[in-house]
């Protein structure tokens, strides 16, 4: 053992040394082949984000920028629209993340049994990560559109959804019942966030069956063994055991949900009113829509301060997972 | 003791028929889950005038009487002739040419983005993911983190400041600038985090010892990258070049905003478009839908073992 380690150790000494002993070019290679990728992602991420940084101190006036301090973050922040679309998509968060995680959780806990057909199952369910989220938005829009829609005979029967609970696109948002908070969500928001799981689903359940597969089955059998049941062995043996995929998945999620914006695109356009008003799409219809570009970036740096946490306990969990494994 | 253990009848019993609940379950969860495809699909093939029926029926084989028989099954393909709009040319290859906008404009638009830029993603990221997983220079993890955390700008945000650059280029002049060479630069941009991530985790499971035997032989760094590294984890690469490619292939809101030409705008622009067109004609946009959505279904379907692979790699070490 401990002469198989000298051996790399020589070994990978050699190769270094060789390196070293090469020309300017080999010695720094890493840097050249880094510097395409370096490259590219200064010009289109790096740069495009400081810039947004800066923009969120500035103002149009004429066609001159101006300092302007923090005005436009107080503007973007004290404005009502900005509220009420954390409202929004807090109450969308929360249900996308609860109905996907819910739904890849019991998919995978199914295929995680071995069926013969498991690679069938699983190829078919993933065909909706594979569809754009324009055309998920569109297709999803046709079932529901007044009368002629397939599904409008369910959404507009009076005994299945009360009224008011019909035609997504067209109808008021319910009054909310806790003051300045969109609960009970609009009709179109229960919708939006099933045709945003559907199409995340898929991916969470691959990465849940993935951790599924890397529990032992001697704990499970044991355990069995012992008289445990079925709910138990979940409870205290799989879920503890898969708990930082779960993390993961989670943080993915929030990460997706936080920033697409090709569904409400297609689907709601924030409507009716505002009610699936979420931030990214007002991010869109101020900068884009208004070309208010000073306070989008505000608003851009708050959502990407909350991107940022997200990717870093990430890493954080992905890390422990390692050291752990 | 006796008690806790289940008795060894029922057992079997329920051994026996679990395969068969979990089969029945998965097959109603894949129901569900398809039900918005195969509505699409059949609304694709109605004619205009069963689209437009009140109440709205689930396939046109209803006779006079109301009653469903499969003889009176009124299928079309109005829908997709609509959406390709084909017109016979004896110029043509075919005898006939594609005069729809989708297939004659977005379409080879979108296929060369998408090519270009997948081809763009594999070699830069094999690059970059050789230098980071055998390498080990200063500030190493923390580029890697930084290019990780680079992609936590919003989409939207760093679009505000492309949009700016897109108008400046196009202002400036240079000789032989396109925006098709701006649009491409701006998928690879975003496509590149997350495949250097991918491609670095591949390499990592090539085992060094591979490479140093060729260096021995007198092979170069690059040398033994293309000979050894690249063919082994041709997996990862071919993963991150069809990731790619289905990103961009779906991508909206980049190529809506930064392609000001509507010679160069993308199958997503058109689809978008399709909505504002046809907004009573559901079958031409549910032909539609069907039609671009195909292409990457079916790529996906026979590359599936790939896509899983790098999915889960990269998500939980990423």
């Amino acid at each position: 053992m401990a002469t198989q380690a000298q051996a790399a150790n020589t070994t990978t000494r050699t190769t270094s040394r060789r390196i070293r002993q090469g020309s300017f070019f080999n010695q720094t290679l890493p840097f050249w082949l880094l510097l395409p990728t370096l490259l590219i992602i200064a010009a289109i991420q790096f740069y495009p984000g400081f810039y947004s940084i800066w923009l969120s101190f500035q103002e149009r006036q004429g066609a001159v920028w101006n300092f302007v301090g923090l005005r436009n973050f107080e503007r973007m922040f004290g404005s009502a629209a900005f509220r009420e679309s954390v409202g929004h998509t807090a109450v969308f968060l929360i249900g996308y993340i609860v109905v996907t995680m819910a739904a890849s959780l019991i998919i995978a806990l199914l295929l995680n049994r071995k069926l013969k057909l498991g690679g069938v199952y699983i190829s078919l369910i993933f065909i909706p990560w594979v569809i754009a989220d324009v055309i998920a938005g569109l297709v999803f829009g046709l079932l529901v559109v007044p009368d002629y829609g397939l599904l409008s005979p369910i959404l507009s029967n009076p005994t299945l959804f009360p009224p008011n609970g019909l035609s997504i696109p067209s109808d008021p948002a319910p009054r909310p019942w806790i003051q300045g908070f969109p609960f009970p969500p609009a009709p179109a928001m229960y919708y939006l966030i099933l045709a945003t799981s559907w199409r995340a689903l898929p991916f969470v359940t691959l990465l849940i069956l993935a951790a599924l597969k890397t529990v032992p089955q001697e704990i499970v059998e044991s355990a069995r063994m012992d008289g445990a049941s079925g709910a138990q062995v979940l409870r205290f043996i799989t879920l503890p055991l898969i708990l930082p995929t779960l993390v993961v998945a989670l943080f993915n999620l929030m990460l997706g949900g936080m920033n697409g914006i090709g569904l409400v695109f297609t689907l709601t356009r924030g409507g009716p009113g505002t009610a699936t008003e979420v931030l990214s799409f007002l991010l869109y219809t101020i900068g884009f829509g208004r070309l208010e570009f000073g306070r989008a970036a505000a608003l851009s740096v708050f959502i990407a301060a909350i991107n940022l946490a997200l990717i870093m306990l990430t890493l954080r969990v992905s890390r422990t997972e390692e050291r752990v494994a | 003791m006796q008690a806790s253990l289940p008795s060894s009848q029922g057992y079997a019993a329920r051994k026996r028929l679990q395969p068969w609940l979990t089969n029945g379950a998965m097959i109603v969860i894949i129901a569900l889950l398809m039900l918005p495809i195969a509505l699409t699909l059949s609304t694709s093939f109605k004619r205009e005038r069963d689209v437009l029926r009140k109440p709205p029926v689930l396939v046109p084989c209803d006779g006079p009487d109301g009653r469903f028989s499969l003889s009176e099954c009124r299928f079309d393909i109005e829908g997709y002739e609509r959406v390709i709009a084909p017109r016979s040319n004896p110029n043509s290859l075919l005898g006939f040419s594609l005069t729809g906008r989708m297939f004659s404009t977005y379409v080879p638009n979108t296929l060369l983005y998408a090519f270009a830029s997948s081809a763009l993603v594999f070699v830069f990221s094999g690059l970059a993911g050789y230098a980071f997983s055998r390498y080990r220079f200063c500030g190493r993890r923390a580029l890697m983190v930084a290019i990780l955390a680079i992609t936590g700008i919003p989409l939207l945000t760093n679009l505000l400041a492309l949009y700016q650059m897109a108008v400046d280029l196009r202002k400036a002049g240079i000789p032989g600038y396109d925006e098709r060479m701006f649009i491409i630069a701006v998928y690879v941009g975003f496509q590149l985090p997350f495949s250097v991530w991918i491609v670095k985790g591949f390499f990592d499971t090539i085992p060094r010892e591979l490479e140093e035997a060729a260096f021995i032989d007198g092979c170069t760094p690059i040398g033994a990258l293309w000979r050894i590294v690249v063919p082994l984890a041709m997996p990862g690469l071919l993963a991150a070049f069809l990731l790619c490619f289905v990103n961009v292939w779906n991508e909206f809101i980049a190529g809506y905003l930064l392609i000001t030409k509507r010679d160069l705008r993308t199958v997503m622009f058109g689809m978008y478009d399709f909505l504002s067109q046809n907004i009573i004609n559901y079958q031409v946009v549910a032909a539609a839908c069907v039609l671009i959505a195909a292409p990457v279904v079916i790529l996906f379907l026979f590359t599936r073992k790939t896509f899983f692979q790098a999915l889960t790699e990269g998500a939980i070490k990423g």
